[in-house]
């Protein structure tokens, strides 16, 4: 009786130095995973911290403008002239819709074979 | 049954076998437990003293999280970075664990061969645990030394600021020193305020920090730096400078001073001359400082816009004659003393009001402290405690007192806005925050009298303003021309000359005021001349020609806008209001 508990309690003690060995080398692998990748985030960060310093340079009005400067020609562009603003009161009035109504009308009198222009001849007299 | 008797002997006690070995066992079973208790005493012990070894965190005196500690980025109005962090990687060596100090030091000279042989000799021996070698490389350099393969000689990542517009923002941003603290500029101010707190606490890490905004308009700085620097080789000037104040929330809009520096190399910052001429240089305003003396008089109703001054002679005082520099010596109205800029009309002026009520109200425009900035470079003005006759005389026309231009922009930007001070800033603030901030220094109706006469500088016949106003056509801008004479060996040179400009714009509903200057322009040709309007005046012109579109506002070239501004007693005078 107490033989078989001692051995089955050898045979569960050596599993569980089994398991907490097989937990430490995970834990062990898990940190060093963690350690590569702040390295790594920390490197692409500070990539980034170029690239966006990069980015702000491109930017600048100072580093675009000598760029425009010389392709002025080519872009044809110039900086504006007060006079091409134009403003809201400069536009022309909507002009009067066209009359649809009348339009039909005489479309199909024309599709009749009425022709509206003869008939002003007539009037003048001059046919 | 005992025997009882005299003569005992000792009884002997025989133990059994079982209680000899049961007392073997208490025997053995104590001395494990000391063994044990020694055991884990050493064990607990070595613990408590692994726990009370504070570990090496600091690099010459600095805690290691300071070293890498970052700033926020600084950020224009519409959010174009004027001030970036950049990771870079430093150069340290370790002495302690160096072998051979003469390869190490002839090895790291083959990449690094600005370093000098004897002091990196010193540097690398002895068995300090901690050294620069050098910091801020770039990441070329940081690998060549890594193929040396060097023992003890490592990098380590800090944070280097990078201002991506160069010059531009020189005099606004400042610079920092190695160690990333503000040494200059907004930069410093901003330390003094939050960052340098942040970075103590060991906070500062990351790029998690609020950006900073500021108010200014990278456009429209490029724009006034540009129009500098052309104006520096145009009228080959020894200095220029100008500042755009939007008036109702006295954001400063742009601020540039020539010459600058760059701001990635803190050392071109200590040339001489290259101060902040706007808030660091005093100077005689000159005839901008008329517009103040206008001011004045009117609100105090001393005088009123109509009003007619004798300036046929010039005035005495004692030996001084006082006269005008293009004099009319006619009688002039008050619109006409500020067209044609007459110093002899202004002290008429100036003693309609009382030297002491024009003294008060100068302190009343704050002209006698410093004005309320963020920058760290800020002289005091130098104005007199209290006026002689001849001291306001001079004084009402420019001469006879220094203040910065700053102090001149924040002026006309209560002139212009309806009568109210409010102090500079260069961190953004609505106009909602701006108003409990406001002081009202004149009554509005002044302030619509001032507007009347600086757009009149520009459009009548005469004025000073006309070559600005050719510029800057249909933009309704409206200022003030001033030449001031600079002393030299003690007296008023004529040839020697500091201009200024003061303006302001859209004058129908103003938004904007500008101070411009020029430090000893020449005359561009022979057909120009070398007063304000010539060299301030022109620049002034392009400037809002260029950054108006900018800033929302359109031309207008209709004459009503024009006719509008003039008071209606000045209408029923002159009809055509000059």
């Amino acid at each position: 009786m107490i033989r078989s508990i001692n051995i089955f309690l050898i045979c569960t003690s050596v599993a569980m130095l089994a398991g907490v060995y097989t937990l430490k080398f995970s834990i062990e692998g898990t940190a060093s995973e963690r350690t590569a990748l702040s390295a790594k985030i920390s490197d692409q960060e500070g990539q980034l911290s170029l690239l966006k310093a990069d980015w702000a340079v491109l930017n600048q009005p100072g580093h675009v403008a000598p760029i425009i400067k010389r392709h002025q020609a080519e872009l044809a562009v110039a900086p504006v002239a007060q006079a091409q603003f134009g403003a809201f009161a400069d536009l022309p009035m909507r002009p009067a819709r066209p009359d649809t109504a009348a339009m039909d009308a005489l479309f199909e009198a024309i599709a009749d074979g009425i022709d509206p222009i003869d008939a002003i001849l007539e009037l003048e007299g001059i046919e | 049954m005992a025997v009882i008797g005299d003569d005992f002997t000792p009884t002997i006690a025989l133990d059994g076998a079982r209680k000899q070995r049961g007392n073997l066992t208490q025997a053995r079973i104590r001395w494990m437990m000391l063994a044990l208790v020694i055991g884990f005493g050493l064990v607990g012990g070595r613990l408590v003293q692994l726990g009370m070894v504070e570990s090496d965190q600091t690099i010459e005196g600095q805690a290691r999280d300071v070293i890498t500690a970052t700033r926020p980025p600084i950020l224009d109005r519409n959010g174009l970075e004027m001030a970036v962090d950049i990771r870079v990687p430093s150069l340290f060596a370790e002495p302690r664990r160096i072998v051979d100090v003469e390869e190490a030091v002839s090895k790291l000279r083959t990449v690094l061969p600005n370093l000098d042989e004897a002091w990196l000799r010193n540097r690398l021996t002895g068995d300090r645990g901690f050294v620069w070698v050098q910091r801020e490389l770039t990441p070329a350099i940081q690998d060549a030394v890594m193929r040396l393969g060097i023992p003890g000689i490592d990098f380590i990542t800090e944070s280097k600021r990078f201002y991506p517009g160069m010059n531009e923002a020189a005099h606004i941003l400042g610079s920092t020193n190695v160690d990333n603290q503000g040494i200059s500029g907004i930069e410093r101010h901003m330390d003094s305020e939050s960052v340098a707190l942040l970075q103590e606490l060991g906070l500062a890490r990351g790029n998690a920090l609020t950006p900073v905004e500021l108010s200014v308009d990278m456009r429209v700085q490029h724009v006034m730096h540009e129009q500098l620097v052309d104006a520096m080789t145009r009228y080959q000037a020894i200095a220029a400078a100008g500042v755009m104040l939007d008036i109702h929330t006295g954001e400063v809009i742009a601020l540039a001073s020539l010459p600058d520096f760059n701001p990635n190399e803190p050392a071109t910052a200590l040339v001489k001359d290259t101060f902040n001429r706007i808030t660091s240089g005093i100077f005689e305003p000159g005839s901008i400082f008329k517009t103040v003396t206008m001011a004045g008089a009117l609100d105090a109703g001393a005088v009123r816009i109509t009003d007619q001054f004798d300036a046929r002679y010039g005035i005495r005082f004692g030996r001084y004659t006082i006269d005008d520099f293009h004099g009319k010596h006619r009688i002039l109205a008050l619109p006409e003393v500020y067209k044609y800029s007459s110093n002899i009309g202004t002290i008429r002026v100036m003693q309609a009001m009382g030297k002491d009520s024009y003294r008060a109200f100068l302190s009343r425009m704050k002209f006698d402290e410093r004005v309320q900035f963020e920058l760290p470079e800020m002289r005091v003005p130098s104005v007199p405690k209290d006026f002689s006759e001849v001291g306001a005389a001079t004084a009402s026309f420019g001469h006879g007192l220094s203040v910065s231009p700053l102090h001149m922009v924040t002026a006309y930007a209560a002139f212009a806005n309806g009568g109210n001070y409010i102090a500079p800033t260069l961190y953004k603030r609505s106009a909602a925050e701006a108003e409990p901030l406001y002081e009202r220094v004149l009554q509005p109706r002044t302030s619509e009298y001032l507007r009347y006469l600086m757009r009149l500088n520009a459009i009548s016949t005469g004025g000073s303003g006309s070559q600005m106003n050719k510029a800057a056509l249909g933009y309704r801008v409206g200022g003030k021309t001033g030449t001031a004479e600079k002393v030299v060996d003690g007296r008023y040179s004529s040839s020697k000359v500091t201009n200024f400009f003061a303006s302001a714009f859209p004058l129908d509903n103003p938004r904007y005021a500008m101070v411009i200057m020029v430090d000893e322009p020449k005359a561009e040709n022979p057909q120009s001349g070398t007063t304000a309007g010539w060299n301030a005046g022109t620049i002034t012109g392009r400037i809002v020609q260029r950054v108006a579109p900018m800033l929302g506002i359109a031309p207008d070239f209709s004459e009503m806008l024009d006719q509008q501004i003039v008071p209606a007693e000045v209408r029923q005078l002159y009809p055509e209001g000059f």
